[in-house]
């Protein structure tokens, strides 16, 4: 009887404590050992001085000197602008693009509403590399876009403009998704009050600004986090449409880390590289904490 | 935002929503024309004239450069860029093919089998620490997946995995649970706690509750997770490249990548069927699945 008992509470000991932990165990351990891990290494590498073709990676503590090296790389100071001018546009120009054309396709009655959604939004499925591939093609002298213009300009060249055309780029494949994420947005909004201001004789405009975009807010937000995660790790693009060149001038975070860390024709210092990925690491946490410093603000 | 609003998007097609009226607002009807017409053939004019370009001979494809349909067809382009791939790239389109195949669904079928327990943990209970451990899973989505990189390269070397198959579907697996735990979470958490508590009362274990009740109900949440993680492993690159050295094993986008190289001149009749070889599979799944597409990468945003 007593011994039933406790095996009656061991069982029930495994179901309500023992379960729940079973079940998530395989998650954690993946999380401790490819995520967790990973990341305090790499954080504590960037006090290392090591290359790729070392054995054993901790082996030469030299303090800050990897971010003494990075700072005063003038090609890192280009590639902290151009991932700024890049998270820039991408959460302003990307967003405001696609909050237009969702409203307009929207409210415009179109006939194949869907038809025209998918086809807007069918870049963001393809590979940023095949897509990368097919601008080159376009962008290159004797290219279509040239063609178009009817001029002769080498736009992946220009130290200039070669950052400026992979952001647009990167525009024209992703504005399709923030479009997406708006529209299903804007089918939450309250018809309505959208109704009641038709009675009242609102115009458009002023329907669109009093209430159609301050009930988009939350979407918005989304959108600006999603962008903003998106744009700050790009590389694919950068890679493929100019390796970050010429000379380095379109070079962003993640490709200045790759030319330190693993380029043929790099340097091959990875605790530099590391340190990149330190800066990176806490600049997105920088960022985590301004998100949640708003979000609690907007609570009260 | 639920859910449901995705999903629910595919009856609301014949609904009549909210807009203008087109007698009345002739102004915003044409503005929405002109921008709309404008903006497709933004998106469709690079893709079709690449398609243009990998069906034009030699001779035509410095020819009418601005005309879409060429005057000659050739499919030569197609040949030789499967011929280029071998001989060039040292990897053929049919082993590119295979190589992504693996490491995609392997590492989709892993992570979602890992997230589904998670979340049916997380859904289904009540313990220590539910919370805290939800969040630091999910806001690992938010670490750049390039801080990882170098640490991982010498883990997998050591543990002699560069060039093989688990080298990438390793920590892909490691970025694909938090999304999908995000997407599965919150489905379980619809599914009536009656359904689940009836089969308790029958005797079922939880763990058959989950594999017989709980995974079977959430067929449109997988499917939609699905497609999302196949967008992201298999157009994943910068991992592919650093740990996939060995051509033979290199996935779709590394191996294509390197035509841009420069290190032989790609004729650019074969440049664009190269492209094109890519795109079509991804065009063909999309076109058969959109509606999934636009659910599945909606849905891990919306819930965040």
């Amino acid at each position: 009887m007593y011994k039933e008992n406790s095996l009656k509470n061991y069982q029930e000991f495994w179901n309500k404590t023992g379960q729940p932990y079973a079940f998530l165990l395989p998650a954690l351990f993946v999380f401790v050992f490819v995520v967790l891990s990973p990341v305090i290494m790499s954080l504590i590498l960037s006090f290392y001085k090591f290359t790729g073709f070392d054995a054993h990676i901790f082996k030469e503590f030299i303090g800050f000197e990897n971010f003494k090296i990075l700072f005063r790389d003038k090609y890192f100071w280009i590639s902290f602008k151009n991932t700024f001018y890049f998270v820039a546009s991408s959460i302003t120009i990307q967003i405001l693009l696609s909050l237009v054309l969702a409203i307009t396709i929207f409210f415009g009655r179109f006939k194949n509403s869907i038809s025209i959604r998918t086809i807007i939004f069918f870049p963001a499925v393809l590979a940023p590399v095949s897509i990368s591939l097919a601008w080159r093609r376009i962008l290159e002298q004797d290219g279509l876009f040239n063609q178009i213009l009817g001029i002769d300009y080498s736009w992946l060249a220009s130290p200039m403009l070669a950052i400026w055309v992979v952001i647009f780029v990167s525009i024209w494949q992703w504005t399709g998704y923030n479009l997406v994420i708006f529209y299903a947005g804007l089918q939450t909004v309250d018809r309505t009050i959208l109704e009641a201001a038709d009675v009242d004789g609102a115009s458009w405009w002023g329907k669109i600004i009093k209430i159609v975009i301050p009930s988009l807010k939350p979407t918005i937000i989304l959108n600006i986090i999603l962008n903003l995660i998106g744009s700050f790790r790009v590389f694919d693009i950068v890679y493929v449409l100019t390796r970050g060149g010429p000379v380095h001038q379109s070079e962003v975070f993640t490709t200045i880390m790759y030319y330190y860390s693993f380029s043929a024709n790099g340097p091959n210092k990875m605790g530099v590289g590391s340190s990149i990925a330190f800066i990176m690491f806490a600049i997105m946490i920088v960022f985590g904490f301004i998100r949640i410093r708003l979000m609690k603000r907007e609570e009260i | 935002m639920a859910i449901n609003n995705i999903f629910k998007n595919k009856s609301q097609n014949t609904e009549a929503e909210y807009g203008i009226n087109r007698k009345k607002d002739v102004g915003f009807y044409i503005y929405s024309r002109i921008l709309i017409i404008l903006t497709i053939i933004i998106i469709l004019v690079p893709i079709l004239y690449i398609f243009s370009l990998s069906l034009r001979t030699k001779e035509t494809v410095y020819q009418d450069f601005l005309f879409l349909i060429p005057k000659q067809v050739t499919f030569q382009n197609y040949i030789d860029a499967f011929e280029y791939a071998s001989t060039r790239l040292n990897v053929s389109f049919f082993e590119m093919f295979r190589n992504s195949v693996i490491a995609t669904f392997s590492s989709i079928f892993i992570a979602i089998t890992i997230a589904a327990l998670a979340s049916f943990s997380f859904s289904n209970y009540k313990f220590k620490g539910k919370e805290f451990t939800f969040t630091v899973i999910i806001a690992s989505f938010v670490i750049p997946a390039q801080v990882l990189l170098i640490p991982l390269f010498f883990i997998l070397r050591n543990a002699g995995l560069i060039n093989t198959y688990l080298a990438v579907i390793i920590p892909y697996v490691g970025f694909l649970i938090p999304i999908a735990t995000l997407i599965l979470r919150s489905f379980f958490e619809q599914i009536p706690k009656e359904i689940k508590e009836s089969a308790t009362i029958d005797g079922a274990s939880d763990l058959r509750t989950f594999f017989q009740i709980v995974l079977p109900l959430s067929k449109p949440a997988i499917a939609s997770c699905v497609i999302l993680l196949f967008l992201e492993t298999w157009n994943e690159f910068i991992f592919a490249l650093v740990f996939l050295q060995n051509p033979k094993f290199q996935t779709i986008p590394v191996a294509i990548a390197k035509i841009a190289g420069g290190k032989y001149i790609v004729p650019i009749g074969t440049y664009g069927a190269a492209i094109m070889i890519t795109i079509i599979p991804v065009l063909i799944i999309f076109i058969i699945f959109q509606r999934w597409f636009i659910a599945g990468m909606t849905m891990g945003a919306v819930k965040g």
